[in-house]
């Protein structure tokens, strides 16, 4: 799907909306400021995925987008793993940056990303009166293009081309850098576009 | 994009090694690269008189019917690799292929559609069609891999995980 600069604003806008919500809870969690980036729209060629995201250690906790729509692409919660240690340990109250990662560490983020994604769908139901609910998170603690490449293999709508959207969420205090990323299906983008479109003619 | 361009010539004069995206391939004597692979399966083909081979990044078992990006698909690519490699003068009967990947990053998500063991599955059946000796794997478990090929050193491959160990297949 080809968008229009409309469109693109459009979906900006709505990622900017989410967004903020999910800033606003984890800015709670770390009782720190969270400062986030203008929502980047990117349309990647699946061959050149490696050049977005390559080798390097992430932890991405990932949810199915269902609802009205059954399986309408993917909502990521992605942070690099140097920040993943410096979340959890803010969140522990450990200082330790070069200990592994164990389950305590899992369950904090799938936590965190639990309640930003949440936070993010909510709002945008709200604005939109679109329900997309996420499904229970997977977390993938690996190289972010396996688990990236993953989850554009299993979408229903195959796809040459990866339409993502992704805001930067920034806790400058922390050093912690996420993302917030979503991987819609043609339809649900569709369905947002439309919406979108409506609501603004309605102003 | 045109998926169908010849990938046979080497990717530079200094021979650098070459990355092979999603759905992508090579064939030659230079070094050859896939990064990260999650469900997606890095296949090699390599002849040992010649020593030339063939790397493929492989994300889907089946094309039905899809011809634009034949590196794409394990039905397709096994193919085209074969006849790139025949065109070069490689006999299919000295080929050996060694495959790595085919994970499953997320387990939530993979207990009803395990994409990575699938195409793994895939690729043994159409080696077996083919009369092609499969004779190493790294398939599966819950961890991302990247590949060296190495055609030049007698088909060397080097499989790195995101844990930092490495190991030749």
């Amino acid at each position: 799907m080809k968008l229009s600069t409309i469109q693109a604003d459009a979906i900006q806008e709505l990622g900017n909306i989410g967004a903020a919500h999910a800033a606003t809870t984890l800015s709670q969690m770390l009782g720190s400021t969270v400062e986030m980036s203008v929502p980047a729209i990117k349309a990647i060629d699946i061959s050149e995925l490696g050049t977005y995201m390559g080798e390097e250690s992430a932890a991405m906790v990932a949810f199915e987008l269902q609802g009205e729509i059954p399986h309408g692409g993917y909502i990521i919660f992605y942070i690099s793993k140097e920040s993943a240690i410096r979340l959890t340990n803010t969140m522990l109250g450990l200082t330790d940056m070069n200990r592994p990662m164990n389950e305590m560490d899992e369950s904090a983020l799938l936590e965190v990303g639990n309640i930003m994604v949440s936070a993010f769908l909510d709002a945008t139901a709200e604005l939109l009166g679109f329900i997309m609910l996420p499904s229970p998170p997977a977390l993938s603690l690996d190289m972010a293009h396996a688990a990236m490449s993953s989850l554009v293999a299993q979408m229903g709508e195959e796809v040459d081309e990866v339409l993502l959207f992704s805001t930067e969420l920034v806790c400058e205090e922390h050093k912690i850098d996420s993302d917030i990323i979503m991987l819609p299906e043609a339809q649900t983008l569709a369905r947002i576009v439309e919406l979108m479109e409506n609501m603004m003619k309605g102003i | 994009m045109n998926a169908n361009k010849i990938m046979t010539e080497p990717p530079s004069p200094s021979g650098q090694t070459a990355m092979i995206g999603i759905g992508e391939y090579r064939v030659g004597s230079f070094p050859m690269m896939t990064i990260g692979l999650g469900s997606c399966i890095g296949l090699t083909l390599y002849d040992d008189t010649l020593k030339v081979g063939a790397m493929v990044h492989i994300m889907l078992p089946d094309s039905a019917g899809r011809k634009d990006r034949p590196g794409k698909y394990a039905d397709t690519a096994i193919p085209l690799l074969l006849k790139e490699l025949n065109a070069l003068g490689c006999k299919d009967r000295s080929l050996v292929a060694k495959m790595a990947g085919g994970a499953c990053m997320f387990e939530y998500f993979g207990t009803n559609l395990n994409i990575g063991e699938r195409n793994a599955t895939k690729v043994r059946a159409l080696l077996k069609e083919h009369n092609i000796k499969l004779a190493k794997e790294e398939i599966g478990g819950k961890v991302g891999r990247s590949v060296t090929f190495l055609p030049a050193s007698n088909g060397k491959i080097m499989v790195r995980r995101a844990d930092g160990t490495s190991g030749e297949l």
